[in-house]
């Protein structure tokens, strides 16, 4: 099992201090073996990050193994192709450790067809070469018509090929979005908050997420209802990873949202939400936690949860 | 006057093949090197759909750098703000101003390769409008707790950026070409002023333009910045310095130059795949200076001479500038 850290970033009443110790927490945790970092997209608070990728492309520098994950990416404000092109370029500074969470369309305001949309362009954009794209909320490149095939489609007939530096004033009908990631299937997750969404991304096989924010009751039966989903459509297991968000309160209390006791106890928790979900990776939401509770957990927790 | 520079990293080029990663890799490394040559920035161009993969979020390239750095000016050479959402932009710049403790520095360019408008939904013909609008979006969201906007092409209403950058506002450069009309533009508005390559004759022109258009527009010139790529070719002998500018030409600029409308003419047209022995291909070519170290000396002194505030060295023979050229300017 995997385990990773995220951070509510909103508990710091100024970003230049808070990130500082954000970044030496995720400097030490790399160290410790944690297999993610996770920053959440956020505009609300003074500390809030509203484009983790340029946070996590920083981190790139600063760590060597933990994987970099884009949490709760909206698709109102970044454009189609740069959210395709920031996690290409995460990916290959940090050499294949980039991934990428929307967040739920409910959170967003969106119809969910809007989420559903923007996935499936991103993870086009990302395997095919010359493509476009026609949907309903993303269109690539903007002159594609109305009667472009739906969704990605691909040139089917063969003509000489053109150097790009030959193109002249002319768009073609089909563009390439580059750089491509490092690796061949970099990790998309979804949000499950949304019934719509839930369905739609079992059916496709995209990963599911659910967030700390949702209580861990709900997430139990959200996530089973996916796996319900799931393989009534054929997915396999192993095409997905399933991610928990928790709270942690190392020898404090548990409640709808946290997971809490001596460690043992927390272990324990994890593993039996592991039997209930299926969950592959845990993240550990952190809050007021200090230095020492990470090795704690890292040494008393996330390594048994290996074994 | 400051040197900024850039290096080969954030793209494949076709007579130097190399992994995308080792690339990025050798960006950031080639980055703490010209730190410590002493340098005072570094920075990423930016394109989009690239069959070379060029990098197409410079900020991002550099937020690379600011974890390996400490002192460098994090720079966008430019950055093609009509291809971004304005406050997105605003955004970027401000999570990468607060890791990099206030490094940042934005040249915006307004984008000229047709390709990437389409690609991104975007009217060109909108572009300059776009970027004078968007630049001064960044400006407010920058600047000010709370800032409504209302142009042609943004609106705003009662927003607040998060996070608060260290720099406020966070410093941003107009990215104006060579033409008369832009150095006009950028100076009657107050904006500081990046001059694209071109030879010193020229250059003095347009800086004299841009000051008088800001004097006439009621700003004290001595607050009106202006910098230019400068790309020098240096060599022992002028054989050997024109042998390495014909290496650029033939490698890189042929192709970025020719093929894709860069050169503008008289008209505000763009020039595609023009005849090498075309005005505008000479002027470029000319533009990129050849010379021995003396020379070169000479020649950037001329253009310290004449006020720049910052010259943007090219991407090769860092460490020979930074031990025979940069004395001669601190």
């Amino acid at each position: 099992m995997r385990v990773g850290l995220s951070w509510d970033l909103d508990r710091f009443d100024d970003a230049a201090g808070g990130w500082q110790g954000v970044i030496a927490e995720v400097v030490e945790a790399d160290r410790m073996g944690f297999h993610s970092f996770w920053i959440h997209e956020g505009r609300e608070g003074p500390a809030d990050c509203p484009e983790p990728s340029v946070f996590l492309t920083y981190l790139s520098t600063k760590t060597r193994s933990g994987q970099l994950r884009i949490a709760g990416r909206r698709v109102t404000r970044a454009l189609p192709a740069h959210i395709a092109e920031e996690v290409a370029v995460l990916d290959n500074f940090s050499r294949g450790r980039a991934g990428l969470a929307f967040a739920p369309a409910s959170r967003q305001g969106v119809p969910a067809g809007h989420v559903h949309e923007m996935i499936d362009f991103v993870t086009s954009s990302w395997a095919v070469d010359e493509m476009r794209y026609r949907g309903d909320y993303v269109r690539f490149p903007a002159h594609t018509p109305d009667d472009a095939p739906p969704g990605t489609s691909v040139p089917t007939s063969g003509g000489d090929y053109v150097p790009q530096w030959e193109w002249g004033p002319e768009t073609p009908d089909f563009l390439a979005i580059t750089p491509k990631p490092y690796v061949s299937h970099t990790p998309v997750h979804v949000e499950i908050d949304d019934d719509e969404t839930l369905e739609w991304a079992a059916k496709h096989g995209i990963s599911p997420m659910v967030g700390a924010d949702l209580p861990t009751s709900e997430a139990v039966l959200r996530l089973a209802r996916y796996h319900e989903i799931a393989d009534k459509a054929g997915r396999a297991r192993r095409e997905i990873e399933v991610v928990l968000e928790r709270r942690v309160a190392l020898d404090g209390a548990t409640d709808e949202r946290t997971l809490g006791g001596p460690p043992r106890d927390v272990l324990n928790a994890i593993v039996d939400l592991r039997r209930k979900t299926g969950v592959s990776h845990f993240v550990w939401r952190r809050g007021e936690a200090t230095p020492m509770d990470l090795y704690r957990f890292a040494s008393e927790v996330q390594l048994l949860l290996q074994a | 006057m400051e040197f900024w520079t850039t290096s080969l990293g954030v793209s494949k080029m076709r007579p130097i093949p190399n992994a995308l990663a080792d690339g990025y890799e050798r960006f950031v490394q080639d980055a703490i090197r010209i730190e410590e040559l002493g340098f005072d920035g570094y920075g990423s161009g930016e394109h989009h759909f690239m069959y070379d993969e060029f990098m197409p979020i410079p900020l991002q390239a550099v937020a690379a750098v600011a974890a390996a750095t400490s002192r460098i000016r994090l720079c966008t050479n430019a950055m093609l703000l009509p291809l971004y959402d304005p406050l997105e932009a605003a955004e970027i710049a401000a999570t990468l101003d607060v890791l990099s403790g206030g490094r940042v520095s934005l040249g915006l360019g307004m984008g000229y390769r047709p390709y990437e408008f389409d690609g991104f939904g975007t009217a060109k013909r909108t572009r300059g409008a776009r970027l004078r609008e968007a630049m001064e979006v960044l400006r407010l969201a920058t600047s000010q707790e709370r800032f409504s906007y209302e142009g042609k092409h943004y609106r705003y209403e009662d927003e607040t950026l998060h996070p608060r950058p260290i720099q406020r506002p966070i410093d941003q450069w107009f990215c104006g070409g060579t033409s008369l009309q832009g150095a006009r533009r950028a100076g009657a508005a107050g904006l500081d002023y990046w001059l694209a390559n071109s030879p010193f004759d020229h250059t003095e022109a347009i800086v004299k333009e841009y000051r008088q258009a800001g004097r006439e527009a009621g700003f004290d010139e001595s607050q009106l910045r202006v910098a230019s790529f400068k790309d020098v070719c240096i060599g022992n002998t002028m054989e050997e310095a024109e042998g390495l500018r014909q290496m650029l030409i033939d490698s890189f600029y042929d192709e970025h130059i020719l093929g894709y409308g860069y050169l503008v003419d008289e008209n505000g047209k763009n020039v595609y795949n023009p005849p090498k022995d075309h005005p505008l291909y000479q002027r470029f070519t000319q533009s990129l200076y050849c010379g021995t170290i003396e020379m070169v000396v000479e020649e950037l002194k001329r253009y310290e001479a004449l006020g720049m505030d910052m010259i943007f060295l090219p991407s090769q023979q860092h460490e020979l500038i930074a031990q025979e050229i940069l004395p001669e300017f601190k």
